[in-house]
């Protein structure tokens, strides 16, 4: 039982954005409801976050911020900043893009889910798959020989 | 579905972990990804090139001032879409 607590211990980064990752793919794929399947998906992002988050912390490192570097009279500290252990940048950069691309993606969903929302007058897919085929009898017919896709558009 | 949906989540949950095993442990200093020359090339010349302190910043900022550039269309783009999805039809 202490062999399995140390081998998740060792690298509990790992499972904690496993988990959260898991949890939002379970409400994107599982939920009828849209607006939850957004959300499932910021889940999925947020632990794609932590985990390049945790891949660039260092044990006793500090945060990537030259130290001494402020204020003209410490200026010559700057030197010294080699000794110092920071952790990495470049995923925290990385990161940072991947961050407003997230609020960008969800600010155009749930736009689209507005529009959805005044067409069908629900956000429950059956609902509306069901309201679909109502107003096109042919819908599942021409669904099945030529694609969701290209019946969309008409 | 619930069930299915259930499977295919703990399968992927299963493979992961599984690939983690190899990942570098939890702040290891000497992860590739640390110890690459990248890395240290911008934790070493950043200010001196740069002449900001913050390391992140000068990424962000200055050596990949496009990407930034891009990430800015990136919110434009969202923007537009938003306003077109949302907007008032007058028919």
């Amino acid at each position: 039982m202490s062999g399995i607590i140390d081998v998740v211990y060792a690298e509990y980064n790992y499972w904690i954005y496993v988990t959260l990752m898991m949890i939002g793919f379970y409400a994107m794929i599982a939920k009828k409801n849209l607006i939850k399947k957004i959300i499932g998906a910021n889940i999925f992002q947020t632990a794609i976050f932590l985990f390049y988050i945790s891949l660039a912390d260092v044990t006793g490192g500090t945060a990537p911020i030259l130290v001494g570097g402020h204020g003209g009279e410490h200026a010559e500290h700057v030197e010294h900043a080699a000794e110092v252990i920071y952790t990495n940048p470049v995923p925290h950069c990385l990161i940072l893009t991947a961050i407003v691309v997230a609020v960008s993606t969800t600010a155009v969903a749930l736009a689209l889910i507005i529009r959805i929302y005044n067409e069908y007058g629900s956000i429950e897919e059956d609902v509306i798959l069901a309201a679909r085929r109502e107003l096109q009898p042919e819908f599942s017919e021409h669904a099945r020989q030529k694609g969701v896709a290209e019946v969309g558009e008409q | 579905m619930k069930t299915l949906a259930l499977f295919v989540v703990v399968i992927t949950g299963a493979m992961l972990i599984y690939a983690g095993q190899d990942l570098p442990a939890f702040g290891d200093i000497n992860s590739p990804s640390y110890q690459a020359p990248m890395t240290q090339y911008f934790i070493e010349n950043s200010e001196t090139e740069s002449g900001v302190t913050n390391i992140v910043t000068a990424l962000l900022a200055s050596y990949r001032g496009y990407d930034t550039l891009g990430e800015t269309a990136v919110i434009f783009t969202a923007g537009m879409a938003v306003m077109l999805l949302l907007r008032r039809r007058e028919r």
